[in-house]
């Protein structure tokens, strides 16, 4: 019994540490400005600010369309992100072809270049297709990558062999295989592949910033720096935002939950 | 844009209605481009049709945004961007790297970074994670709360370390000062942190400064959530009782530990190592949100992609940035084959 | 996967690497070209009040006359429009206008993107009488002179401000002191009066190379002179030692610049003095009541012939079209006019760069609002600029690690001065 109480204890001063952060953001965020400026842990602002929350939207009434912006790439990134880590894992786990070891690499090979590197040459390409400024440079380049690959191949390969074997001697083939037989047995996979895929669609920054000029073309990511500036930070403004932000995340992780925990079960990861 | 969305619920709402004939229609059409690809299968290129029409997007996007830079850098990198003319001027930046002091600094930082983290945010979430497999109730509770800082705002998350840390009155200090020791200045302090708590046996220029020291807790706390979540999901599927076993053959928790959980998660293990390990070599918004500009105190944070960064956007050397991008890029290449000869075998596949 | 895939991968990307170059065309060359050829648009980075307030401003601009308007984009702090910009340029479209310091545009202009504006200033239809180029304070165009670019000017004055001391008055009362410190002597005299009096650290330091500039200057000193810096001189040497002593005898400590700390400290009566430019008067003013603090020009070796420094981004016009850079120009023109600049200043609190700004009754009004105000403003005629010349970007970097070297007493005063006169020169003379 005291084990067990021990061990509550435990994990209970662990939580701790990992939630402060996030209750201080939003305890910040219902800060006065004074009280937010002079920095501090206090936890309990001496009047809830709600009104915050509204000031934040009437300084920056762009946010609306940012976060219209936002889930319109996120949600397309993540379809096709989905869409693609499939077909490819499965292509790298169960097809048979020529050159599958290299190419395999060479997909591998892209998650080793940092991204401050390809920014340059990218945005020329964006440049050089007319597609600054519109939802294809937001989407496109991010519609594929190496990890969640990876990931989906893994999941494809955990499948037992005999289950193809069977659906072949009832005369099914690849494409049939994988999309009516294979995918719900990997969904929990796809699911967290998604989850990583819209997480690291919806908190880019630099990308967005760089290849769109317009204010209607921007996202929630770049709405954050609008409360910073050389002279301070707003921080009771910068808090508020950061929440609003943050929730969708939140939202989705416990929709996402559920699969993503089997997830990792077969993703239990085998190479 | 509210009208957009009212089509886009319209449109979802119609595919709901259809949906039986769309499903219909998916599968003859399945079907035949089975039979294609079927008839296309040849001895030599076995399913190299098939695979050519799977891969097409992925290729595409990847070969286009992701390998095409790459060599875009590597060429950019015999150039000398900083004249109007921009003179091709060889392998000119390799060698300036190579003899510049900052540049194996930076690596150094980065190494130290790589090792400093990893092992330890491993072994911790590992642990973690047993022990949340051991309790039954508030187990979804806890795993929740542990992967709050993932999900944090990194700005909000550095603001709340930084005040923290505060090198004058901070929490963390104050308790210091309290338990009698002297105060730290954490993030601002360049000499080692095995100088620092060692009372100044260990030399100040040896190990990472107590400033990276910091960025790798924050790191270590902002990233095991994430892998607690996965080591957990491949605890559960563990069979209860091929531990139980072990244990009444006599095998502490320890002892079962070693026996029957390590090399069940082996798989898990080494996929977090692999992708972590990279993650950890171009890792960057954590040092720029601690220290405002990933530099810290005498340059002691600077790692590679700082100094990539700094190159680039700082003092427009794209040139040379991209020849330390692209040593960057070989060493990550040469650290995962590494990886991959030394720890893949050893994995455990049922 | 077996390791010799990954190997021959790479042996493979790295050849392919080696082919590009013959297909690509080597990035650049060739015109630049406008962003939007509708619009001259101008990369700024106000937020808030000042944005509303630049908008109205154009808004008028663009009221009184036909032919393109001028657009302002939000396109995030300094380092991200530097980072668009450099891409930009890369990519050869750029906007008509953006802010920027004189380090990126060195940059900018070393890649040929930029409009000398000397021409445009002197053509009799678009340009500026020498009546007006009086008017201006003589610094604030200095400043956008470029020796390395034959002292042309390639940037127009936008926002200005000045180094300023921030002292609060009830530490110094708790102190016994009841005036600001004018000279260096003082200074530290104060400083260690405060440590004695009442325990506390007297001064919050935010490490800053223009703040060091600052001090060099008020010294007596220059940081850069004919091609090479002159971080050996006496007076960049007691700038260091001051703070050496400060750190030894815990009369100050070092904050992270990119936090406010020494703001809230300062607020909290936890230190007397900090540094910092004229326009952090607004946010300071937010966390103490005004009978509480002032500001004075810096400490001086000399306060009959004070020196400060000066600090703002100024605005680039970029090689876009000849009608864009026209309405570029008109419209920097129209901004720095005497009526604009004070409302501009009134508005953000930057300084009035038109020495006629100071008969204005609204300025004059809001000069008597409270006793500091006009502080930064008298400061105008002797603030210095600092060195615009490639690399020194990278110099500042070097700056702040000897002057944090000094303070946490990593380094010597002496140490720091030859290790950043070394450095410096090693990078200027590779950038020339």
């Amino acid at each position: 019994m005291t084990r067990k109480a021990a061990l509550y204890a435990l994990l209970t001063a662990g939580a701790l540490a990992m939630t402060f952060p996030f209750v201080w953001m939003i305890s910040t965020a219902l800060k006065s400005e004074a009280e937010a400026l002079l920095g501090g842990l206090e936890l309990f602002p001496e009047r809830l600010m709600w009104s915050n929350f509204v000031v934040m939207f009437q300084e920056a009434p762009q946010f609306a369309t940012y976060f219209y912006n936002s889930f319109v790439v996120a949600f397309a990134v993540t379809a096709s992100v989905i869409v693609t880590s499939m077909f490819a894992g499965y292509t790298f786990a169960r097809l048979d072809f020529p050159g599958r070891g290299l190419l395999f690499s060479l997909v591998l090979a892209t998650m080793m270049v940092p991204f401050e590197v390809t920014l340059i040459p990218n945005f020329m390409l964006i440049n050089a297709l007319h597609w600054k400024d519109t939802y294809a440079a937001l989407i496109v380049p991010w519609c594929a990558n190496a990890f969640s690959i990876f990931l989906m191949r893994q999941a494809f390969l955990g499948l037992p062999a005999d289950f193809f074997d069977a659906a072949k001697v009832d005369g099914c083939g690849h494409l049939r295989f994988l999309v009516w037989i294979a995918t719900p047995l990997v969904k929990p996979v796809a699911v967290t592949v998604g989850l990583f895929a819209f997480l690291g669609s919806y908190n880019s920054l630099m990308w967005p910033l760089v290849v769109t000029d317009r204010d209607e073309m921007r996202v929630v990511q770049v709405g954050l720096t609008l409360f910073s500036s050389d002279e301070g930070v707003r921080l009771h403004l910068l808090m508020c935002a950061a929440t609003v932000v943050i929730l969708p995340t939140l939202g989705l992780y416990f929709a996402a939950q559920r699969y993503f925990l089997e997830s990792a079960i077969s993703a239990g990861i085998k190479g | 844009m509210w009208f957009r969305v009212l089509i886009a619920l319209g449109g979802l709402a119609a595919l709901a209605a259809l949906h039986r004939t769309l499903i219909q229609g998916l599968d003859r059409l399945l079907a035949a481009l089975d039979a294609l690809f079927d008839a296309l299968r040849g001895k030599r290129w076995r399913d190299a049709p098939l695979a050519l029409f799977l891969l097409s997007p992925a290729v595409a996007i990847l070969g286009l945004f992701g390998m095409a830079p790459l060599f875009y850098a590597v060429y950019l990198s015999l150039f000398n961007s900083r004249r109007p003319d921009r003179p091709f001027i060889g392998l000119a930046n390799y060698s300036r790297a190579l003899t510049q002091p900052d540049f194996w600094k930076s690596l150094l930082v980065t190494v130290y970074y790589v090792v400093g983290t990893i092992p330890v945010t491993m072994m911790l979430s590992f642990l973690v994670a047993t022990l949340l497999y051991r309790i039954a109730r508030g187990r979804g509770f806890f795993r929740t709360v542990y992967f709050l800082p993932y999900i944090t705002a990194v700005v909000a998350a550095a603001t709340v370390w930084a005040a923290l840390l505060h090198p004058q009155d901070g929490p963390v200090n104050a308790l210091l000062v309290w338990l009698g020791f002297q105060p730290k200045s954490w993030l601002l302090e360049s000499r080692g942190a095995l100088w620092v708590f060692s009372g100044g046996w260990i030399p100040a220029d040896i190990g990472p400064s107590l400033a990276l020291f910091c960025i790798m807790l924050f790191e270590i706390w902002h990233s095991s959530g994430f892998m607690i979540v996965i080591f957990l999901a491949g605890l559960t599927v563990i069979p209860r009782d091929l531990e139980e076993a072990a244990r009444i053959d006599g095998a502490g928790w320890f002892q079962a530990t070693r026996a029957v959980t390590l090399p069940i998660l082996s798989p898990t293990i080494f996929f977090l190592l692999v992708v972590s390990t990279i993650k950890a070599f171009q890792a960057f918004n954590s040092f720029y949100a601690m220290t405002g500009n990933g530099r810290g105190p005498q340059n002691t944070t600077q790692n590679l992609t700082v100094y990539i960064y700094a190159n680039f956007y700082e003092f427009g050397r794209i040139g040379y940035g991209c020849a330390v991008a692209t040593l960057l890029a070989i060493g990550i290449v040469v650290m995962t084959a590494v990886q991959w000869r030394l720890a893949g075998r050893r994995v455990h596949y049922e | 996967m077996k390791i010799r895939t990954v190997v021959s991968a790479a042996v493979l990307a790295a050849g392919m690497g080696m082919l590009v170059p013959a297909c690509g065309s080597g990035g650049g060359g060739g015109e630049f070209r406008p962003i939007d050829p509708n619009a001259a648009l101008f990369w700024d980075r106000q937020t808030d009040e000042n944005r509303e307030l630049l908008e109205s401003i154009i808004a008028e601009f663009n009221a009184e006359r036909d032919g393109i308007p001028v657009k302002a984009d939000y396109v995030g702090g300094y380092s991200e429009i530097f980072r668009k910009l450099v891409t930009s340029i890369q990519a050869r479209t750029v906007p008509a206008m953006a802010v920027g310091y004189q380090s990126m545009t060195t940059v900018y202009a070393q890649a040929g993107a930029i409009v000398p504006l000397d021409p445009l200033i002197a053509d009799p239809g678009l340009g500026l009488s020498e009546q007006e180029l009086a008017d201006f304070f003589p610094v604030v165009l200095e400043t956008n002179r470029y020796p390395t670019l034959d002292d042309g000017m390639y940037s127009f004055p936008f926002c200005k401000s000045v180094l300023m001391l921030y002292f609060n008055k009830r530490v110094l009362a708790a102190a016994g002191i009841d005036a600001p410190p004018r000279t260096w002597d003082e200074f530290l005299t104060q400083c260690r009066q405060i440590k004695e009096r009442t325990g506390k650290s007297a001064y919050a330091v935010a490490v800053d190379a223009s703040t060091f500039d600052g001090m060099v200057f008020s010294m007596g000193g220059e940081v850069y002179a004919n091609g090479e810096s002159r971080f050996d001189s006496p007076e960049s040497l007691a700038v260091l030692k001051l703070h050496e002593t400060l750190g030894q005898e815990g009369l100050a400590y070092q904050i992270l610049a990119h936090r406010y700390d020494d703001r809230s400290d300062f607020a909290q009566d936890k230190v007397a003095f900090f540094f910092r430019s004229s326009s952090h008067r607004t946010y300071t003013g937010m966390l103490i009541e005004p009978e509480a603090w002032g500001m004075a020009v810096i400490p001086q070796a000399d306060p009959e012939h004070p020196k400060t420094v000066l600090y703002g981004p100024n605005i680039n016009i970029f090689r876009t079209t000849p009608e864009q850079e026209r309405v570029a120009w008109e419209f920097t023109k129209f901004f720095t006019s005497p009526e604009v600049t004070v409302r501009w200043a009134l508005g953000t609190g930057y300084l009035p760069i038109r020495k006629s700004a100071a008969q204005d009754p609204r300025m004059q009004a809001f000069w008597e609002e409270w006793s500091y105000n006009k502080a930064p403003f008298d400061c105008l005629d002797f603030a210095c600029s600092e060195p615009n010349v490639p690399g020194w970007q990278e110099v500042r970097e070097l700056i702040e690690n000897a002057l944090a070297g000094v303070l946490t007493g990593v380094k010597t005063a002496e140490q720091a001065a030859a290790e950043l006169k070394q450095g410096a020169d090693a990078v200027l003379a590779e950038s020339r």
